[in-house]
């Protein structure tokens, strides 16, 4: 305790660094996956590399920070891989069959809006758990996505629909999008009302409703962003190659909630930062191209991630445990 | 009486089921012959054996979600024991039994013994076995087992199919000790108010790492019977399977929240769903397509079992 | 209505242009709680400036005037004044608007936030654009500390890290930046150390030179007499009376919230006490349970007595075996003992009847047999099999023997009233027969009627040989059931006192003194 109020008003770098320890160990992770692996095989810092794990990737992102407001708010979405196979589909159902551009990127949207609007509804209201709810919601739409298209591929897309191939400056427009949404989002988190209310929702939801705030409202209002995320994630996923699979990234749920967590949202709700996630998204991808130029495995990718997710898990409950 | 409480839901439940049964028939005249059931039968035993450990595990107010990933890391290991290492094929089964018991057990210890939600160990687990089968198998798969294995998967005893015997004693053996035995009674009691059952004397921790451990086990005896059935052995086996399971223990009556459900109320969850998956599929409907049926299921008996809650004022 | 208008003149002392200056004032209020009148007819005021004491029992009413203030509890009857003027609450955002805050007993923080932010939740400052302007915020939140002289806390640090006492100076911040004028203050030194009492007492008479008013609710008389400059007391929901702290003495205090103090009759003691069955010798549980050393014999009632957090609880608990001893020895008839988990002290022959009922004494979800079987599986079990014949006559069996109002064995525990509830817990614990009964608040939230018959209980037991530990907040049930009782205050036994010597007044001394670390020995 003395020690603690011994310096009243902490340095601004102090305070950087007590404020986003768990972010600046994943940079840090980052940085050093680059260096060694690097230097074991140079090709790895090569450009085409380094922009296939970037723009690869940043889809993962993006999901991840709706996932990490869900999870700061104290719930969960297991759902939200389907979700995003079912938005490639609708958008690119929607592009191959004469509708304007901005139609086929904005309808898909507004639908997984319209989709985590119930979610949140249902979780927010009626107390059901958000894991039995999502559940329920994955098996629907994978169910739903593979029934109605029979798993056909979707080719022939128009050019400009192709979002995330373009390259302004020579940047593929996926990376501009993800450090867009993540500083956006990141502001959101911390520079408003709302913002503040999800991380009191999910730290103690009874003070919060003391405080004024409606926890239901909030947590309905998460969840919707959460569907912007996702639908933006979806478009990107959907114009990234040059076919549209119609079926469900197998474990992307996973992949996104396993980047909220390392990212250094707690799992347990009320703290965790947007800023994170999206470099854990980063970090992950590194890893996976990093087993590839080390000649190890990509099978075992999953074996790490689920190491890394029981790891930062039991780091989050002992730092827990030792505070109170 | 206490029983008659409990299996109010139960009875509807059985209703629904029989006249669900009813229709089905009507509309397919291929749905209510003897070869029909009986292979419905085989194609819920898995899910089945898994279901059972899993109402247990709800009861308490727990949750696993890595069950099929331990149906799959089983599997995998049960092909690489004898393929690989050339065990003979018993000793594999034996050992790949055992490790699939052994991933429940750690399960168990991390909710027990570090205090982790039970979601998300095993969320973090499921990610973590499903990625040691991937690893492991590097995605080839294993064939070749011998005629005798089959037996498991596709055999008959008195004309019914084997795995039916399995899950019909280990309903029995599940139901006694669920509703009969003071494991069953601590269970619920765990469930209901886990701070007054250690109050009362009841060993919490050591009540739910046997329940984990059985989950692991039930899961493990599963892929055993999947992989002979299916003769092959593959990575991703039993994808997707927690669903499954969640969801007839949930149709079956057992609350989300803990405290509540019966084993006969998850066997009668379960027939609902393979009916109404094999019916539809004989009316025309396309195999994923019963997917949204269950998840539309799902989330109704979960709302259908708030909503009644409430009414009561519980 | 216009009948209670009348009798708001009876409060007297104030004209009517000082009523209009008064922050807060109740005019003859009371609530029904689930059919139980708390708070009759309470008349209560605030001045500007002072710290008035309320003080009572528990189960005296405080927590319900309190809620009123606080807009948690709309009162049946009676008015709200707010400067003279009446008004509803209809939520406690309706009396935070008008100026009223309250410090709670389990303090509502969120954790993973910092100390700058639960300052101001709810109220953040804003940047012209409607952003949250985070350095007014700081600079708020540090000149807010300062002048509650704590400004040694470090705003960017999260409340979790953070003391009990640390975290209420935070919630008294949050007031202030709510401009409260009235500052409600629920036993706000019951989980303080002795250096954070000091301290919250200089902040409250910093609070009060700035014009805040301060409803003051403590058991703990020096803190009463050094602060408070009007005292109320109230006794089972009634209005006993509102003095200047300057007119009354210590032992008139006491006398007013015990009121009755024998007034009613407690079962004459039985038999002769026989051995030592339980002994604990200099028994720690690291620094809730200090060094504790007493003995009980067989046919004794030992009552524990003292002050919510002053250890009581916790030493049930420490011998128990749900937070075992770090240090000492327990003995059970002469032999020491582990008891590492609440089997272990079953097994002993030592039961436990909570404080809490509906946590940790009953699964209100089960019936009557359930929850008298849960402790007794083992004996009840034939085979592998629980015998349901036998877990019914048992049942059956404490249905008749306790009285249980309840419509058969089957009935589920929580559509049982409080007392009937109680008696399930007794039923289940009196089932493994015990040797040690520890009862833990054995009556509260029960009726009279019911209270009587629980006392008569516990007496006949220890009549046929049980050693009885009671822990009990109200002063005369400890008076009137215990043979023996010991005083407990910052987790140490202070005070022991026998039957004759234990009066309201000595032990009701001892229990609310302020004792340093020191002098507790």
């Amino acid at each position: 305790m003395t020690a603690l109020s011994a310096h009243p008003g902490r340095s601004a770098l102090h305070r950087f660094i007590g404020g986003y320890g768990q972010e600046i160990v994943v940079l840090l992770s980052i940085v050093a996956l680059f260096v060694v692996v690097g230097i074991i095989n140079p090709r790895f810092l090569s450009d085409t590399n380094i922009n296939s794990i970037f723009a690869g990737n940043a889809y993962i992102a993006i999901a991840a920070i709706g996932m990490s407001m869900v999870i700061i708010a104290g719930h969960i979405d297991v759902s939200v891989g389907a979700l995003i196979g079912v938005i490639a589909t609708i958008a690119g159902t929607l592009a191959v069959n004469g509708y304007p551009v901005w139609v086929a990127w904005v309808v898909p949207i507004l639908f997984a809006m319209a989709v985590n609007a119930g979610v949140g509804a249902l979780v927010a209201y009626t107390r059901i758990p958000s894991i039995v709810v999502t559940l329920g919601m994955l098996s629907i739409l994978k169910g739903g996505l593979i029934s109605i298209t029979a798993g056909e591929w979707i080719s022939d897309l128009p050019t400009e629909f192709m979002i995330a191939q373009m390259r302004p400056f020579g940047i593929p427009s996926a990376v501009y999008f993800m450090v867009l949404l993540t500083a956006v989002a990141a502001l959101f988190m911390r520079y408003t009302d709302f913002g503040r209310s999800i991380y009191a929702v999910g730290g103690n939801m009874e003070a919060a409703r003391a405080a004024g705030i409606n926890p239901e409202r909030t947590v309905v209002g998460v969840f919707i962003l959460h569907g912007l995320f996702a639908g933006i994630a979806g478009i990107l996923f959907a114009t990234q190659l040059q076919v549209i699979q119609s079926t469900v990234p197998p474990n992307l749920e996973l992949t996104v909630i396993t980047a909220s967590v390392i990212g250094g949202v707690s799992i347990l709700g009320g703290t965790g930062t947007v800023i994170g996630s999206t470099l854990a998204a980063i970090l992950f991808a590194c890893i996976g191209s990093a087993l590839i130029f080390l000649n190890v495995s990509a099978y075992w990718l999953r074996a790490v991630l689920g190491l890394l997710i029981l790891a930062t898990v039991l780091a989050d409950m002992a730092r827990r445990r030792r505070v109170t | 009486m206490t029983a008659s409480r409990l299996l109010r839901h139960e009875t509807i439940l059985g209703v629904l089921t029989v006249i669900a049964l009813i229709v089905l028939a009507s509309l397919s005249d291929k749905f209510f012959t003897a070869e029909n059931l009986l292979n419905q039968g085989r194609l819920m035993s898995e899910v089945g054996l898994v279901a059972l450990a899993m109402t247990f595990v709800i009861v308490t107010g727990g949750i696993d979600l890595s069950v099929g990933s331990i149906l799959g890391l089983t599997a995998i290991l049960l092909g690489v024991f004898w393929k690989n290492l050339g065990l003979p094929l018993p000793a594999a089964m034996v050992l790949a039994l055992a490790c699939g018991t052994f991933a429940g057990w750690v399960n168990g210890l991390i909710i027990t013994r570090f205090r982790v939600p039970p979601l998300i160990a095993t969320l973090a687990t499921l990610a973590l076995y499903r990625g040691l089968a991937e690893g492991i198998s590097e995605a080839r798969s294993v064939r070749g087992y011998p005629e005798w294995f089959f037996f498991f998967g596709q055999g008959e005893v008195l004309g019914v199919p084997f795995q039916l015997w399995v899950l019909g004693l280990a309903t029995i053996v599940a139901a006694v000790i669920l509703g009969l035995t003071p494991f069953g009674r601590a269970t619920y009691a765990i469930g209901a108010n886990e701070t007054a059952a250690r109050f009362s004397g009841i060993r919490v921790d050591a009540v739910k790492l046997w329940i984990y451990t059985g989950a692991g086990f039930c899961s493990a005896l599963a892929a055993v019977i999947f992989v002979s059935r299916v003769t092959t052995t593959r990575s991703d086996m039993g994808t997707g399977l927690e669903l499954d399971v969640i969801t007839g223990v949930v149709l079956g009556g057992t609350s989300i929240f803990g405290g509540r459900g019966t084993i006969i109320g998850t066997v009668l969850g379960l027939i609902l769903i393979q009916a109404l998956k094999n019916g539809l599929a004989l009316s025309g409907v396309k195999g994923d397509g019963t997917i949204v049926v269950i998840g539309l299921v799902l989330i109704g008996a979960i709302l259908a079992g708030a909503l009644f809650d409430r009414n009561r004022g519980g | 209505m216009g009948a209670r208008a009348m009798q708001g003149e009876r409060a007297g002392d104030a004209t009517a242009e000082d009523r209009a200056a008064l922050p807060i004032e109740l005019r003859a209020v009371s609530k029904s709680c689930a059919g139980i009148k708390v708070g009759n007819t309470v008349s209560f005021d605030m001045r500007p400036g002072e710290v008035h004491a309320l003080m009572g029992e528990n189960g005296a009413g405080k927590s319900t005037l309190i809620k009123i203030m606080a807009g948690l509890h709309q009162p049946d009857e009676g008015q709200i004044l707010i400067n003279g003027e009446p008004v509803r609450f209809s939520s406690p955002r309706d009396a935070h608007a008008a100026g009223i805050a309250t410090v709670h007993q389990e303090l509502l923080l969120f954790p993973e936030l910092t100390v700058a932010e639960n300052i101001y939740l709810g109220q953040t400052p804003k940047t012209p654009l409607g952003a949250i302007d985070w350095p007014a915020m700081r600079r708020g939140a540090r000149a807010l500390l300062q002048s509650l002289d704590s400004g040694d806390l470090d705003i960017d640090q999260k409340v979790t890290t953070l003391s009990v006492g640390n975290r209420q100076r935070i919630e008294i911040a949050r007031a202030l930046a709510q401009d409260a004028r009235v500052l409600i203050m629920d036993e706000p030194t019951a989980a303080l150390a002795e250096h954070d009492v000091q301290r919250l007492m200089s902040i409250v008479r910093t609070l009060c030179q700035r014009g805040v008013a301060i409803v003051y609710v403590s058991h703990r008389m020096p803190e009463i007499f050094a602060l408070a400059d009007r005292v109320t007391v109230l006794r089972d929901g009634q209005h006993v009376a509102t003095r200047p702290v300057c007119d009354v003495d210590e032992p008139t205090l006491v006398s007013m919230m015990v009121g009755r103090s024998i007034d009613r009759l407690y079962p004459a003691k039985q038999g002769q006490d026989g051995e030592t069955v339980l002994e604990l010798r200099n028994v720690s549980q690291r620094s809730v349970v200090r060094d504790i050393s007493f003995s009980l014999r067989r046919g004794e009632i030992l009552g524990l007595a003292g002050l919510v957090g002053s250890g009581r609880t916790e030493t049930a608990l420490t011998i128990f075996g749900i937070t075992p001893a770090t240090a000492g020895d327990i003995l059970i008839n002469g032999r020491p003992v582990k008891i590492g988990s609440p089997e272990a002290a079953r097994d002993l022959g030592i039961a436990y009847v909570p404080e809490d009922r509906g946590h940790q004494g009953l699964i209100r979800a089960q019936s009557i047999a359930e929850n008298i079987a849960l402790a007794n599986l083992k004996r009840l079990t034939r085979g592998v099999i629980v015998d349901m014949t036998r877990v019914m006559a048992e049942a059956k069996q404490a249905i008749a023997r306790f009285g249980i109002r309840a419509r058969g064995p089957d009935q589920l525990v929580r559509q049982l009233s409080g007392g009937n509830q109680q008696k399930v817990v007794l039923g289940k614990w009196l089932a493994t027969n015990p040797r040690i009964l520890i009862m833990d608040e054995p009556t509260r939230g029960i009726d009279v009627g019911a209270k009587a018959e629980i006392h008569l209980l516990m007496r006949k037991l220890a009549g046929e040989g049980m050693a009885i530990l009671m822990i009990s907040s109200e002063l005369p049930e400890v008076l009137g059931m215990s043979d023996r009782v010991l005083v407990m205050n910052g987790g140490r036994i202070v005070g022991e006192f026998d039957k004759v010597e234990a009066s309201a007044e000595a032990v009701g001394t001892v229990m609310t003194r302020s004792y340093s670390k020191d002098d507790a020995a």
